[in-house]
C-alpha cells in the first residue's frame, strides 16, 4: 500500500484523490469508494460534547494522508504469530489469517475448512472470485453514511479479510484474525466482512495488536471496519481483542446484523492503545434473535477510552444482554455510552444492560451513559450502572484473614472480570489472564 | 372505587375535557399594561422601568437578551418542537392589575373567581403558611401568616424583594443560575417578572408550607418568573408551587429560573406540581447550592405542557452536604416530558439520590436525561438513581439518557433503570379479585407513582391521585 499517513492532524483534511492502487475491481466498488470519499469530504467533523464525542476529541483520527514508506511490524509480531500458529498446529484453533496493514494476508491450516465450502479469503481476491456475495454484503451494515471516520475507512482500506460459511456448517474451534498495525507514522485501514449462512456457526477471534511504541517518533493510526452477517439460525461468536501498543490511536466500527432465530455473541476485550474509540452494535432483524456482548476493559498507565454499545431491535420477539465491564487503575480513563433501542413495530423485547466500573486508584476517570430508546409498550427492559473503588469491607474481609491488602485487590479483582473470561473461547483465555495479572502486578 | 369509575365516566370521557373544565377556562381582561408581541431591548428597558428598578438590574437584563441572542437552540432534547417556538409571537409582559393586593377581598372579581375555581384561598386556610399567586407577569395576590413574619421570614414576590431587600437580591441573583447558562436562563433573565423571594433567618423552622401559584390567561403569554429562595444556616422551609393556564390553540411559553441556595445545616424541600394545558412550552431551569451538611430536595411532579425539558439541579459544596431529586412524569397523548435531575458533588462525603418515576400513555413520550458528576475532590461520596419507566398503549415511548462521570475514585455510585408495561400478573391477580381491567390498571398505576404521592401534601396527593385516575380512564387495551 502506497497511501500512507503523515502525522499531521488536520481537522480540515479533506481526501483529494483515492491513489489508483486503491481503485481498482469492479465498477460498484470504485464507485462505493469515491462516494465515500465524497461523504467523508463533506461530513463535517462530529462536534465536540455531542453524544458520542462528549469525551473523545475526534480531531484526534484526523490525519493527513500522502505518500511516504512502507509500513514496518514490530518484533512482537512474530512472537503472537508463532503462539497462534502453533494452536492451529495443535487443533485448538480451526485456522490462522494474518493481516499486516492489509498489506498482506496470509492464511494458515485454513485447508480443512476449505473443503467444507468455507471461504477465507483476502477481500480483493474474494471481490473476483466470491463477486456476488461481496457484492451483496459489502458496506451493508457499514456504509459511509454511517459516520465521517467510517466514510474514511470506506474510501481508504487497502485489503480486509472475508469469511463465508455455508448454510449448515458449523465451525467447532475458533478461527483467529491477526492484524498487525503499522509503527510510527503509519496509518491502516483494516476491514472484515464476514458471512455466516443459514444454520451455520463460526467463533472468531479479530485480534489488533502492532502500533508504535513511541510518541515522539510518531504515532500509528488505525481505523477499521468489521460487518458481520448472521442468517437464520446461525451462532456466531465473535471475540475483538484490542491489544495495541502505547502510542496508537485506534477508531473501531463494529455492526452486526443478525436474522431470525440467529444468535450473536460480541465479546470486546480492550487493553491496547494511547486513544481507543470503538463502537460495537447489533442489529436483531428476525423474531427469535438473540444477541450478547460481554466487554472487559483494562486500562493502566495514561491510556484513554470510549466505547459504544448498541443493541437495536428491530424486530419484534428479540433478546439481547449487555454486561460491559471495566477496570482502571494509574490515570486511565474509559467513557462507555450503552444504548438500547427497540423500534415502534418490534414487539415482545426484551433487554438487559449492565456496566460496572472498578477504580483501582485516585487519578482515573470513568465515564458512563447506559441510555434506553423505548418505542413500544411490549418490551421488558432494564439497565444498570455502577462505578466505584473496591468496596474497603471485602478488603478488609481478605485482610483481616491474613491476605496481604496488594493480593487481596489482586484477588477482588479477579473475582470481578472471571464471568467475562469464562466466556472466552479456551484458546485465548490463557493469554487474556496474562494481560490482567500483568496490569495487577504492582498494585 | 368500582362507584367513582363509573362516576366518572359518566361526568367525563376524557382528561383534555375536564382540564378545559377546571382550568382550562380564561377571563377577557382589560390589561392594566399589556406590551407588543416580541421581544427586544426596548421590551427589556420598558419592564425594568416599568417596575422602577435599580440600575444593575437594568444593565443585567440587557446584558442577558445580548447573551439570549447569541446562544443557539439547544441541539439535544425535542429539538423538533424547541424549533417551533416563535419568539416574536410571544407576549413578554402583561401586568393585569396596578397593585399588588394582600387581603383576598381587594382583589379584582375576575381573578378571585379565577383563583377560587383553582382552590387557592382553601388551601390557605386550611394548610399553608403563606400564598403568592401570580397572574401573568405579576404576583397579584400576596399573604403570609403574622406568626411567620414575626420570626423574620421573608416571604415576598421577586419584584418587591427586590425592592425591600435589594441588598440581599443583589448578592444572590444570578449567583446560582447566571444568564450565560443556557439560552432560556438568558431569556429569563432579560424578561423575568414575578417569582417568589425566600429568606429565612438563621435556626428558624418554618413549619407550614409557603405556596406560590402560577397562572398564565392570555394566549401567547410567556410567562418567566423569577424565584430565589435562601435558607440560612440551621434554617428549615418548604416550598410548593402550582402552575396552569387556559387551553388555547396557540403555544405559550413558560420559561422560569429558581435559584435555590442551602446555607451549613439548612434544610429546604421544593415541591412543584406542573400541570400546564398542552399548549405550553415549559423550559425551567432549577439549580440549587448545597452547604455543609445542608440538605436540598425537590419534589417535582410533570403532568401538563406541549414539551417540558427541566432538570432540577443540585450543587452539593460542602462536606456532608446531601440532596434528594424526586421527580415524576406523566405523558398523555402528543405530549414530551423531558424531565430528568443532576447532582454535581463538589465536596467530600457528599450523598445524593435521584428517583424517576415516569408513565407514557397513548403516543406521549417521556424521556429521563440526567447527570452525576463526582469531581475530584469529592471523595467519600454516594450516589444512587433510580428510573422507572411504565409503558401504557402500543405507540408511547420513553427514554432514558443518563450521563455520570466520575473523577473520584473512593465513591459509590449506582444506577439502575427499568422500563416495562403494566405486567399481566399483576392484572390477573386484580381482576380475578373482581376489579375491572380499567380499575386494576388504575390501582396498579397509583402504586407505581406512590413514592412521589406519599411525599406529597395530603391535599396534593389527593389532586394527584385524581389527575392520574382522569388520565387513566378508558386506557384499556
Amino acid at each position: 500500500m502506497n497511501t500512507k499517513a503523515t502525522m499531521i492532524q488536520n481537522s480540515e483534511y479533506t481526501i483529494s484523490d483515492i491513489s489508483p492502487e486503491l481503485m481498482r475491481g469492479p465498477q460498484w466498488l470504485r464507485d462505493l469508494r469515491n462516494k465515500a470519499r465524497e461523504d467523508f469530504n463533506q461530513a463535517p467533523l462530529p462536534r465536540r460534547g455531542l453524544h458520542l464525542w462528549r469525551y473523545t476529541d475526534p480531531g484526534k483520527f484526523m490525519y493527513e494522508l500522502n505518500d511516504a514508506s512502507d509500513t514496518t511490524y514490530g518484533d512482537n509480531y512474530d512472537v503472537v504469530e508463532k503462539i497462534e500458529r502453533h494452536h492451529v498446529d495443535e487443533g485448538t484453533l480451526a485456522g490462522l489469517v494474518t493481516d499486516l496493514g492489509g498489506r498482506e494476508i496470509k492464511r494458515y491450516g485454513t485447508e480443512a475448512l476449505a473443503e467444507k465450502g468455507v471461504i477465507i479469503m483476502p477481500l480483493s481476491e474474494a471481490i473476483e472470485k466470491q463477486h456476488d456475495l461481496v457484492e451483496k454484503y459489502l458496506y451493508q451494515a457499514i456504509s459511509s453514511q454511517t459516520g465521517k471516520f467510517e466514510a474514511m475507512n470506506g474510501a481508504l482500506w487497502n485489503d480486509g479479510i472475508f469469511v463465508y460459511v455455508p448454510n449448515g456448517q458449523v465451525i467447532e474451534q475458533p478461527l483467529h484474525l491477526l492484524r498487525e498495525a503499522g509503527m510510527e507514522n503509519s496509518a491502516t485501514f483494516p476491514r472484515l466482512l464476514v458471512v455466516v449462512g443459514k444454520n451455520a456457526g463460526l467463533t472468531l477471534v479479530d485480534e489488533y495488536g502492532g502500533g508504535s511504541m513511541d510518541e515522539d517518533k510518531g504515532i500509528s493510526f488505525v481505523n477499521g471496519a468489521v460487518e458481520i452477517f448472521g442468517l437464520a439460525e446461525s451462532k456466531v461468536r465473535y471475540v475483538s481483542l484490542q491489544r495495541q501498543t502505547s502510542a496508537t490511536n485506534s477508531y473501531l466500527t463494529h455492526r452486526a446484523q443478525i436474522e431470525q432465530g440467529a444468535s450473536m455473541l460480541t465479546i470486546p476485550l480492550v487493553f491496547g492503545g494511547s486513544l481507543c474509540k470503538q463502537n460495537f452494535g447489533v442489529r436483531l432483524n428476525g423474531a427469535g434473535a438473540h444477541s450478547d456482548i460481554y466487554g472487559l476493559l483494562f486500562g493502566s498507565m495514561r491510556q484513554h477510552f470510549d466505547n459504544h454499545t448498541l443493541h437495536h431491535h428491530a424486530h419484534g420477539s428479540t433478546s439481547s444482554n449487555i454486561d460491559f465491564k471495566v477496570v482502571l487503575k494509574d490515570r486511565a480513563q474509559s467513557a462507555y455510552t450503552g444504548l438500547i433501542r427497540i423500534e415502534n413495530g418490534a414487539r415482545n423485547c426484551e433487554a438487559y444492560q449492565e456496566n460496572r466500573n472498578l477504580l483501582l486508584n485516585p487519578g482515573t476517570k470513568a465515564q458512563t451513559i447506559p441510555e434506553l430508546e423505548i418505542l413500544n409498550e411490549d418490551v421488558s427492559c432494564s439497565h444498570g450502572a455502577t462505578l466505584g473503588s473496591i468496596d474497603q469491607e471485602s478488603l478488609f474481609y481478605l485482610q483481616a484473614r491474613g491476605i496481604a491488602k496488594n493480593e487481596a485487590v489482586r484477588m477482588i479483582v479477579s473475582g470481578f472480570v472471571t464471568t467475562t473470561l469464562n466466556r472466552v473461547p479456551v484458546d485465548l483465555r490463557e493469554r487474556i489472564e496474562t494481560f490482567v495479572a500483568q496490569r495487577l502486578e504492582g498494585i | 372505587m368500582a362507584g367513582s369509575l363509573e362516576r366518572q365516566n359518566k361526568d367525563l370521557s376524557s382528561l383534555n375535557q375536564d382540564y378545559a373544565v377546571k382550568y382550562g377556562f380564561h377571563d377577557p381582561v382589560d390589561y392594566f399594561h399589556k406590551g407588543a408581541k416580541g421581544i427586544n431591548h426596548e421590551v427589556v428597558e420598558m419592564i425594568s422601568r416599568m417596575k422602577k428598578e435599580p440600575k444593575w438590574m437594568t444593565e443585567k437584563r440587557h446584558e442577558a437578551l445580548d447573551i439570549f441572542y447569541s446562544k443557539p437552540t439547544p441541539t439535544w432534547g425535542d429539538t423538533k418542537i424547541l424549533s417551533e417556538i416563535d419568539y416574536d409571537n410571544i407576549y413578554y409582559f402583561m401586568k393585569p392589575i396596578e397593585q399588588q393586593q394582600n387581603s383576598w377581598d381587594d382583589v379584582p372579581e375576575y381573578i378571585k373567581k379565577t383563583f377560587d375555581r383553582l382552590g387557592i384561598p382553601e388551601a390557605e386556610k386550611s394548610f399553608l403558611g403563606g400564598v403568592s399567586a401570580q397572574y401573568e407577569s405579576e404576583v397579584v395576590y400576596h399573604s403570609m401568616r403574622e406568626d411567620l413574619k414575626k420570626l423574620g421570614i421573608i416571604f415576598l414576590d421577586m419584584d418587591s424583594g427586590l425592592r425591600e431587600h435589594e441588598e440581599l437580591v443583589h448578592q444572590y441573583f444570578g449567583t446560582v443560575i447566571p444568564s450565560t447558562d443556557n439560552k432560556y436562563a438568558a431569556l429569563n433573565t432579560a424578561v423575568w417578572s414575578g417569582g417568589s423571594f425566600i429568606y429565612v433567618p438563621p435556626g428558624v423552622e418554618v413549619k407550614v408550607p409557603l405556596q406560590a401559584y402560577f397562572r398564565i390567561n392570555a394566549e401567547n403569554m410567556g410567562q418567566f418568573e423569577r424565584t430565589l429562595i435562601i435558607a440560612d444556616k440551621e434554617s428549615r422551609v418548604h416550598y410548593i408551587e402550582g402552575c396552569t393556564a387556559p387551553v388555547y390553540s396557540t403555544d405559550s411559553l413558560h420559561s422560569a429560573v429558581v435559584e435555590v441556595r442551602a446555607e451549613e445545616s439548612s434544610y429546604i424541600r421544593y415541591t412543584t406540581i406542573q400541570n400546564w394545558s398542552r399548549n405550553i412550552y415549559n423550559l425551567v431551569t432549577k439549580r440549587a447550592s448545597v452547604y455543609k451538611n445542608a440538605t436540598v430536595e425537590w419534589v417535582d411532579g410533570n403532568l401538563g405542557s406541549r414539551l417540558t425539558m427541566k432538570y432540577p439541579c443540585i450543587q452539593l459544596l460542602g462536606e456532608g452536604a446531601r440532596g434528594e431529586i424526586l421527580s415524576v412524569a406523566f405523558a398523555g397523548v402528543d405530549q414530551h416530558q423531558d424531565a430528568g435531575a443532576k447532582v454535581i458533588h463538589a465536596a467530600p462525603r457528599t450523598s445524593s439520590r435521584i428517583t424517576s418515576k415516569s408513565v407514557s400513555k397513548d403516543n406521549g413520550r417521556a424521556s429521563y436525561r440526567g447527570l452525576v458528576k463526582i469531581h475530584k475532590n469529592a471523595e467519600g461520596s454516594k450516589v444512587s438513581v433510580e428510573c422507572d419507566a411504565l409503558l401504557i398503549g402500543s405507540d408511547a415511548r420513553s427514554d432514558t439518557y443518563p450521563t455520570m462521570e466520575i473523577d473520584s475514585e473512593k465513591v459509590r455510585v449506582e444506577h439502575e433503570a427499568r422500563v416495562s408495561k403494566v405486567a399481566e400478573e399483576q392484572l390477573f391477580y386484580l381482576t380475578s379479585r373482581g376489579l375491572s381491567e380499567d380499575e386494576a390498571r388504575l390501582l396498579i398505576v397509583n402504586g407505581f407513582m406512590e413514592p412521589f404521592t406519599k411525599e406529597l401534601p395530603l391535599e396534593y396527593a389527593v389532586e394527584l391521585n385524581r389527575l392520574i385516575e382522569l388520565e387513566m380512564e378508558g386506557s384499556i387495551g
